[in-house]
């Protein structure tokens, strides 16, 4: 039985059709990344799989409890086993960073206060932030936020993480750190993982499998290789990273040749 | 043409009737999970000291202003049939039973319930409500509980501030300034009142103290729209709990006076 099974999920806002019939299933330690355009319903999906919104048709479940359909409770007992890490990283700007990061510890675990802090130091200087630990989030640059969030997402040790663009935003130093972060935890701990990411190279790294949304469908879920040689034009156009192609709904501005360019 | 007007007409009062069913969920949610584990003590403290202590200041001026102006009124009033002496009966009256539970409801609904539609609807457009909701944390638990309960203790505690603070404004004029007996006013201040006036005015406080918190935290919950929302959520709270504490007062008083 997947750990994350998404069946027929589909979503509109209104006339707008964010998600049509998607599936996607991750399997226990499996590393899942999600690629896709701007605005290509990603962080959409990640809430549907959080509770955060319900679907309009289709459902969600996780570890065979289908999310919009349970209580509060076991809902709320669902999500102790799932660490989620936001896009605009969604620190408490009331609290220092260690409390953030200490957070889900101090509401769900009977550690003590010494536990803790090991814990929460220990998360934090794996995103080298060794010592931001008393400085509130609006004292933090928008990559530091990021790694605040990933270390707080991360730090009750969670079954099954969701990240949404960890890297987005890093240096590439610091994103080839998260990525081994991601793998760590998928050998040492037995992850399930859906990663969002923008990163190609990173994504090859991390991905067991890798999915394209593109136009609210899922058009590829397949193995890094396979991903890379798949024929789909859409997919080809996007591991190119060029603008012209069937990806975009306009068409972009001409191209000049380099020499134009740099007159 | 008729048809349009009862369209109009039916879909304010399926407006009306949603929102109202909103936040009576949302309420009803609040109080049962104030008896749900974990408790927050650190939190609820926390509230305690935005809401209460930092608002004495505001209560204790306000209360001395209003009392003030009206035992100037009444002095006046009551010269003109050579009644001086029932002014601070009036007055004692007065401040007990209905501005100094009015005055410090509607005061604090500006004070601390427009603070917190604003702290949480900005948590909400931030996603940090959403952040709560995947740390498995109950934000009507988290959020909306330690306000309640400091809002609800705090409202009535002020209130009887405000009654100790009217006496003295009431005293400033009607024998500072009127010549009236200390001792005279001492006494026929709280003439016309009985221990069931106490009482009833911390009912008042207690539910009024119930409505700005709701109301507050409900705005803040259901902010949306950026900047935008965050600046309309106070706003629209002190209007919407100014009003239920006006109407909720005047059904109380007719409840609880007979
Ligand atoms: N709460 C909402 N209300 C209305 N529309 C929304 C809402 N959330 C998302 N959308 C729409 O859904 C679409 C997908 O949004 P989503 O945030 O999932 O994009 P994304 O794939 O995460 O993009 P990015 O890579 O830029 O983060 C967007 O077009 C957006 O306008
Ligand atoms: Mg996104």
């Amino acid at each position: 039985m997947p750990v994350i099974d998404v069946v027929n999920l589909s979503k509109a806002f209104g006339p707008k059709v964010v998600l049509s019939k998607v599936n996607l299933q991750v399997e226990e330690g499996e590393s899942l990344v999600v690629l896709g355009g701007s605005g290509s319903g990603k962080t959409v999906l990640l809430r549907n799989i959080m509770g955060l919104l319900t679907p309009d048709s289709g459902h969600v479940a996780v570890e065979g409890k289908i999310i919009a359909e349970l209580s509060r409770e076991d809902l709320f007992t669902v999500r102790q086993s799932i660490g989620m890490c936001f896009q605009m990283a969604a620190l408490f700007d009331s609290m220092t960073v260690f409390e953030n990061v200490a957070f889900g510890l101090r509401r769900h675990h009977k550690m003590t206060e010494d536990e803790i802090r090991a814990r929460v130091e220990e998360c934090l200087g794996m995103v080298g932030l060794k010592d931001t630990d008393k400085l509130k989030p609006a004292e933090l640059s928008g990559g530091m936020k990021r790694r605040v969030g990933f270390a707080r997402a991360i730090a009750l040790k969670p079954k099954i993480l969701l990240f949404d663009e960890p890297t987005t935003g890093l240096d590439p130093v610091m994103t080839d750190v998260i990525g081994r972060i991601i793998l760590d935890l998928k050998h040492e701990l037995g992850v399930t993982s859906i990663t969002i990411t923008h990163d190609l190279k990173s994504a090859f790294e991390i991905g067991d499998r890798i999915a394209m949304l593109f136009r609210g469908e899922c058009i590829a879920c397949q193995a890094p290789a396979d991903f890379k040689a798949n024929p789909h034009p859409v997919i080809q156009q996007f591991l190119r990273g060029d603008a012209d192609g069937p990806f975009l709904q306009d068409p972009p501005p001409p191209k000049r040749n380099p020499q134009e360019a740099h007159a | 043409m008729v048809l349009a007007v009862f369209d109009k007409i039916g879909a304010a009062v399926l407006g009306a009737t949603d929102t109202f069913g909103d936040f009576a969920v949302l309420a009803g949610r609040a109080f049962i999970a104030i008896f749900k584990r974990p408790f927050d003590g650190k939190n609820l403290l926390n509230q305690f000291n935005s809401v209460g202590v930092n608002s004495i200041p505001v209560v204790v001026l306000t209360s001395l202003a209003v009392s003030m102006v009206f035992a100037v009124q009444l002095a006046f009033g009551f010269r003109q049939f050579q009644a001086e002496g029932l002014a601070s009966q009036v007055e004692g009256l007065a401040v007990m039973r209905e501005l100094a539970p009015v005055i410090t409801g509607l005061m604090l609904s500006g004070r601390i319930g427009s603070a917190m539609a604003a702290e949480l609807g900005t948590m909400q457009v931030t996603e940090q409500i959403d952040a709560l909701e995947c740390l498995a944390t109950d934000p009507i638990q988290y959020l909306f509980v330690p306000r309640l309960l400091a809002s609800m203790l705090v409202v009535p505690l002020l209130t009887i501030v405000s009654v100790y603070i009217g006496f003295w404004g009431g005293y400033l004029i009607l024998v500072g300034v009127e010549g009236q007996s200390a001792y005279v006013y001492g006494h026929e201040f709280y003439k016309l009142l009985a221990f069931r006036d106490l009482r009833i005015a911390i009912y008042k406080g207690l539910v009024f103290g119930m409505i700005i918190a709701l109301v507050g935290c409900w705005k803040g919950y259901r902010t949306e729209g950026g900047a935008e929302g965050v600046g309309n959520a106070p706003t629209s709270s002190v209007v919407t709990s100014s009003l239920w504490i006006l109407i909720s007062d005047f059904f109380l008083t007719k409840l609880l006076l007979v």
